[in-house]
């Protein structure tokens, strides 16, 4: 138990620090080593699949893909944020962990045992048997954002 | 085979780039519209009958083999099926002429059939993460489309829409995540009754604010609209019209209500909730759109006004409000459509979106100025026209239920409207030409046939309107009443 905290209050301070940080470079690191400790936290609460998906796809892939964005684009000085921002977000998170934490009180003893629903059994079934229909929109998610980047990064012609 | 509206625009949308290597311009134009019309006439014919003994639940076969895919089909999901491919198609027969100058347009029609496909899913989907999966389908795709045209306004539109749109996701999936927790099941049937059997009042309240927070969101009702009068003035015509006219309503409203009238139960307090809401964003973005001098952004806002109308319906949960509320659906999804469609055709002709600039075009563009007086005037309620009796049954329904004060706002704030879109009316197309525009032409062909489509359906909605009513929103409100009769029992009705 103690070990589950440590690692939760990790990935909360890291991923508050991922937002707050000014460097993107930093706030990258800070978000890659918070899903880090989320993928371990994945695996010492029994779900070996999400930790194997979280440190390689989150931690992984897309800390690399934005690594190498920042590494390609140009600083072009710095965007100016009104102060506002800085008084929203910590306000925004105290509201929110109130309620986190009221919300998980309530649903302690409460929630049932997922393992024996229906929706139960092992990943692969659960995910190809028990889950078909949103590896279809998994695919048109995929289509989507293929199309996207074809669109945004796509060369006008003269006459348009 | 009701699988075909989410397998038929993603399979051609993935045909499409290689398709667009071979003919740039016709080919694309023909298979995109094809879709459309083919799910048009499937939904309107095959659809029908396939609901004729009530909803339906089918299982996808594969090859003989049955598949773990299942498609619901009620009255409720088939009229929103109709009307997305209905003013889809006109959307998509607009845009052969003005997606020309975008550039890419075997791109363009791929995402919007994604776009599609997403919706249409959203709309047969039995089970609540298929709800948010399908949600980002769409999303996702409507994200790319308003910035198409890659200008710094489009960008950050599309920019300021994505951000605001994940933090609707993120709410949707925290409420979705708190439900499957309590229940066990994400299936609306099998969650319903696992929450029937569950004294966690609290809890099913927290879900219930989270999933109008996120839902709120995605229909921009106020105050979660920041993101729409910018995202929707940015997107190329056709794209508003799809936004205004389908996306919030099928990602914002269709999911709201089929998720708390038939897996959460609408209940007073939450039918006091949605009333206000509605009722507040009917009042407050009519007063918004009134201001504003960018005619794309004035329609905006009104899209807001209009989804409060429809949200004050279906929130009083009576027969009668639904009815209302769904009949407004389908009379401001026409009608909006109509007027983006048309202030595309301005900008095209004028390069100019304000008003202050216009003036007398009803010379040069008459066939664009009758169609917009028709919208215009069904959205603000004026008889015959189809947005007049759905305002109308949304008002006797308010009465009914003894909620004066909202049937009198109702009521005043069309008022407000007819006079917003008189100013629409009075600055673009009446008056003096200005000398500026004296070589301007009507739109070309298919884009004036597009919004003369739509301007016939505005008037045929409403001196066909009980047929439309017996045929196609009563069977929707019929799949929707169930959940609403905790509230309707609480009302002694």
């Amino acid at each position: 138990m103690t070990l589950q905290i440590a690692l939760l209050g990790g990935v909360v301070l890291l991923s508050v620090a991922a937002i707050l940080v000014r460097d993107i470079l930093k706030a990258a690191i800070c978000l890659a080593v918070a899903s880090l400790l989320l993928g371990i936290l994945f695996f010492v609460l029994n779900a070996p699949y999400a930790g194997v998906f979280e440190i390689s796809v989150v931690a992984g892939l897309i800390t690399v893909l934005f690594i190498v964005t920042i590494a390609l684009t140009r600083a072009e000085g710095d965007v100016r944020e009104s102060k506002w921002v800085a008084w929203v977000f910590p306000l925004f998170f105290i509201v929110f962990l109130a309620i986190d934490l009221l919300t998980m009180k309530a649903l302690i003893g409460k929630i049932p045992t997922l393992a024996s629903s229906p929706e139960g059994g092992t990943f692969g079934e659960a995910l190809w048997k028990g889950r078909t229909f949103d590896l279809v929109a998994q695919i048109g998610v995929i289509f989507a954002g293929v199309f996207a980047v074809l669109a945004l990064f796509r060369k006008r012609s003269k006459d348009e | 085979m009701i699988f075909l509206f989410i397998a038929l625009p993603l399979v051609v949308a993935g045909l499409l780039p290689l398709i667009g290597k071979i003919s740039k311009k016709a080919l694309p134009d023909i298979l995109a519209n094809g879709v459309f019309l083919v799910l048009l006439v499937y939904a309107g014919i095959v659809g029908k009958s396939l609901i004729s003994q009530g909803g339906i639940v089918q299982q996808l076969v594969w090859l003989g083999e049955p598949v773990n895919i299942h498609l619901a089909l009620d009255g409720f999901s088939l009229f929103m099926l109709f009307t997305v491919t209905l003013v889809g198609l006109c959307v998509c027969l607009y845009s052969i002429n003005y997606m020309e100058h975008y550039g890419d347009k075997a791109t363009y029609y791929a995402l919007l059939l994604i776009m599609l496909a997403g919706m249409n899913g959203l709309l047969l989907v039995t089970d609540l993460f298929q709800v948010y999966i399908f949600l980002e389908v769409a999303a996702i795709a409507s994200y790319a489309l308003v910035a198409y045209g890659l200008g710094h306004d489009e960008l950050e539109a599309s920019y300021k829409y994505l951000m605001l749109s994940a933090v609707a996701s993120a709410f949707i999936l925290a409420a979705i995540v708190l439900i499957y927790g309590l229940t066990g099941s994400l299936g609306f049937e099998s969650a319903a009754a696992g929450l029937r059997g569950l004294d966690a009042r609290y809890m099913v309240g927290l879900c219930s604010a989270f999933f109008i927070f996120g839902f709120g969101l995605k229909a921009a009702l106020i105050p979660f609209h920041a993101w729409l009068p910018d995202a929707h003035p940015s997107a190329p015509a056709p794209i508003s019209a799809v936004l205004s006219g389908l996306l919030i309503k099928v990602s914002g409203i269709y999911a709201l209500t089929r998720i708390f009238l038939n897996v959460l139960g609408l209940t007073p307090a939450l039918s006091t909730i949605l009333m206000y809401l509605g009722a507040i964003s009917v009042v407050v973005a009519a007063f918004l759109a009134l201001g504003q001098k960018d005619i794309k952004r004035m329609l905006a806002y009104s899209s807001i006004s209009q989804v409060g109308y429809i949200v004050l319906g279906i929130g009083l949960g009576t027969p009668l409000g639904i009815l209302g509320g769904l009949f407004h659906l389908l009379n401001h999804a026409v009608a909006k459509s109509l007027l983006f469609l048309n202030s595309g055709s301005i900008e095209m002709s004028t390069g100019t979106r304000n008003l202050d600039e216009m003036g007398g075009l009803a010379k040069r563009m008459p066939w664009t100025a009758g169609t917009s007086l028709v919208g215009s005037l069904s959205i603000a309620g004026v008889p015959p026209l189809g947005g007049f009796w759905s305002k109308l049954i949304i008002v006797i329904a308010l009465i009914q239920a003894h909620h004066w004060v909202f049937a009198l706002i109702a009521i005043l704030a069309s008022v407000l409207t007819l006079w917003y879109y008189l100013l629409i009316q009075r600055q673009a197309f009446f008056g003096r030409l200005n000398e500026r525009w004296r070589e301007v032409k009507e739109a070309p062909l298919w884009m004036t046939l597009s919004t003369v489509i739509l301007g016939l359906l505005c008037i045929a909605f409403g001196i066909f309107f009980s047929l439309i009513v017996g045929s196609w929103i009563e069977p929707a409100r019929d799949a929707l009443t169930a959940g609403a009769q905790a509230l309707l029992t609480t009302k002694g009705m």
